[in-house]
């Protein structure tokens, strides 16, 4: 399934450009491992990419192609306009790895110092930059902490510190909340959010679906190296479904039956009841007699589907390999 | 430039981490501290086993330093992942290696120069004892020119090492680190004895013409690794000659420039 792009890309900036880009691993004994199978994607700037699919689905080696830590086998890439052949486009991204490991004998401040060098950053500027970043990953008050002593969210923030210290204007974000508490993954949103309004593009790469669905403008879902759809997120979600559903708790089957005609379709979920109706005069007219019958309400509009629910549509719920297998 | 300083910077004070070479370190410095003990082995050749012992132990101890660091350098990076947010920044592959092997030898360098100090110290406490005048009143050895001779051979292990490290690290790019360890071991132990291939592959030893290619071959390519071995000028008191000093240094210089551009040609395009 695909969700045609609508507007013109020619005259949209674009940060990251791919062609037919195909990554195929050698595993031995003539045996070949695809990792990404002729993926042609354009993300425009300033918005929030997501790539999302299940583990194996090819996202990292999707990054690690885009980063050039590993090399196409055909096909080709830009990013920022730049062809991946040219080490300028570094100089204007950043890249937080999943999992990150640094230099154990560093602590923060050192860390991003020698990040930081590697861009010929340096001065008391670039020393409140340091702190400024510090305290947007909430590690300024841990600051002498040496990473040996991280723990795996403390690891996960410096990384987003570091992936930020040259103001890039493109970020690789590889699972970005993985391993942080409810609170830390809501701060991290909140900064990836605050990169969109000052105009950065954020290329997303996460398996955890309810925290992509509230901030990425567009979304490719990728299994077994394939894409299998993409677009933005109001088209995924809105699909093709015409219907509208009124959610509702509280209420008895006698109700529902009074509600006439205009149902379409009955859904009993395990404490409340989803109904769905195929014109928007019929939902809002039985959400009303509903709320009138003492039901509680909880949602009334299009039938929007979750981003669980378009990948699952699109993947399947069935688990399966990481990436096909095939003899040469 | 900078990001080779800072890569080396890095791997330096990591390599300083590593327990299992500090473990040979302090076995290193042990052995050398108390390599006086050994003369009494050999009576009448003590001076011979003072020095054998102690740049023997220095030599030995800082190859062992230089391939167990050299080959786990970049491994590790990659295994760690530490790497990626290295060359995803503007790093190129070729300032990566440079810095690592830099930042390694820094840390070999260190780590011999410790064992050097700590030599020198029992040298200069114990070699006056064994220059005794012998029976017929001349000195055992003669030392007009040995202090400055064992400094020139702690010098000369630098060097040595400087191209075991270039070795141990490029050869960890192409193979898995055991292998890249066994490698070096390898092209270390036959260059210790490539003179003797040479000669070998001499028509007048009377090797068959294939055997002489094969020999041949191995003394063009194998480096020279003898050529940093001076002990026995010191036991002579023949003064090591700055020009000697001077080729050896051109000799590593152009061994390590070969092995790092092999190796860059492999880790440009290795995948991370």
């Amino acid at each position: 399934m695909f969700v045609s792009h609508t507007r013109e890309v020619a005259n949209i900036a674009l940060a990251i450009r791919t062609e037919h880009l195909t990554k195929i691993y050698d595993v031995g004994w003539g045996r070949q491992n695809v990792g990404i199978d002729n993926l042609t994607l354009e993300v425009e700037e300033g918005q929030i990419f997501g790539l999302v699919g299940p583990n194996g689905s090819g996202k990292t080696t999707t990054l690690k192609l885009l980063l050039g830590l590993i090399f196409p086998t055909s096909g080709n890439a830009e990013v920022l306009g730049m062809s991946l052949d040219s080490a300028a486009y570094k100089s204007r991204i950043g890249y937080l790895p999943e999992g990150p490991y640094f230099y154990e004998h560093l602590n923060a401040p050192e860390l991003l110092r020698m990040y930081g060098s590697l861009f010929g950053l340096r001065g008391p500027d670039f020393e409140k930059r340091i702190q400024e970043l510090l305290e947007l990953v909430d590690m300024w008050d841990r600051r002498e902490y040496r990473v040996a002593n991280y723990s795996r969210g403390m690891r996960q923030r410096v990384g987003v510190a570091q992936a930020l210290i040259n103001e890039p204007d493109l970020l690789f974000f590889d699972e970005p909340t993985a391993g942080l508490d409810p609170i830390g993954a809501k701060h991290i949103r909140e900064v990836i959010l605050e990169l969109r309004e000052r105009g950065k593009t954020v290329f997303l790469c996460s398996h955890l679906l309810k925290e992509m669905e509230p901030i990425c403008d567009n979304i490719a879902i990728l299994e077994r190296g394939k894409l299998i759809t993409r677009g933005s997120v109001d088209e995924l979600l809105a699909g093709d479904v015409t219907q509208y559903r009124v959610e509702a708790r509280d209420l008895d089957d006698e109700i529902i039956e009074q509600l006439g005609d205009g149902v379409a379709e009955i859904i009993r979920l395990d404490d409340s009841c989803r109904i769905l109706f195929d014109s928007r005069e019929d939902a809002f007219e039985a959400a009303t007699r509903l709320e009138d019958a003492g039901a509680y309400l909880m949602t009334v509009g299009p039938d929007r589907r979750t981003l669980e629910e378009v990948f699952i549509d699109a993947v399947g719920e069935e688990p399966k390999d990481a990436s096909s297998v095939q003899g040469s | 430039m900078r990001a080779v300083y800072r890569v080396a910077k890095a791997t330096y004070h990591e390599g300083w981490r590593r327990r299992f070479l500090n473990g040979i370190l302090v076995f290193a410095i042990l052995i050398i501290g108390s390599s006086w003990v050994f003369t009494y082995l050999q009576p009448g050749a003590e001076l011979k086993m003072l020095i054998d012992v102690g740049l023997g132990s220095i030599r030995f101890f800082g190859m062992l330093i230089a391939v167990f660091l050299g080959v786990r350098l970049i491994p590790d990076e990659i295994e760690k992942r530490t790497i990626y947010t290295l060359l995803s920044k503007p790093v190129s592959r070729g300032q990566f290696l440079a810095g690592k092997f830099f930042g390694g030898l820094a840390t070999v360098i260190s780590n011999v120069a410790l064992m050097g100090i700590t030599f020198y110290v029992v040298f200069a406490i114990k070699a006056p004892q064994f220059a005794i005048p012998t029976e017929e009143g001349a000195p055992q050895y003669s030392m007009e020119f040995m202090y400055a001779n064992v400094a020139k051979a702690i010098l000369m292990s630098f060097l040595e090492l400087a191209v075991v490290m270039g070795l141990a690290v490029v050869a960890s790019v192409v193979f898995s680190w055991i292998l890249a360890a066994i490698f070096t071991f390898f092209v270390y132990f036959v260059g210790q004895m490539s003179e003797f291939f040479g000669h070998l592959a001499d028509p007048e030893t009377g090797a068959s013409p294939a055997a002489r290619v094969i020999l041949g071959t191995i003394y063009r390519i194998m480096p020279h690794f003898e050529i940093f071995d001076v002990r026995e000028p010191i036991l002579t008191d023949v003064p090591i000659v700055w020009g000697y000093m001077g080729r050896t240094f051109g000799m590593a210089l152009i061994y390590i420039g070969i092995v790092l551009a092999l190796g860059y040609l492999f880790f440009n395009r290795r995948e991370v």
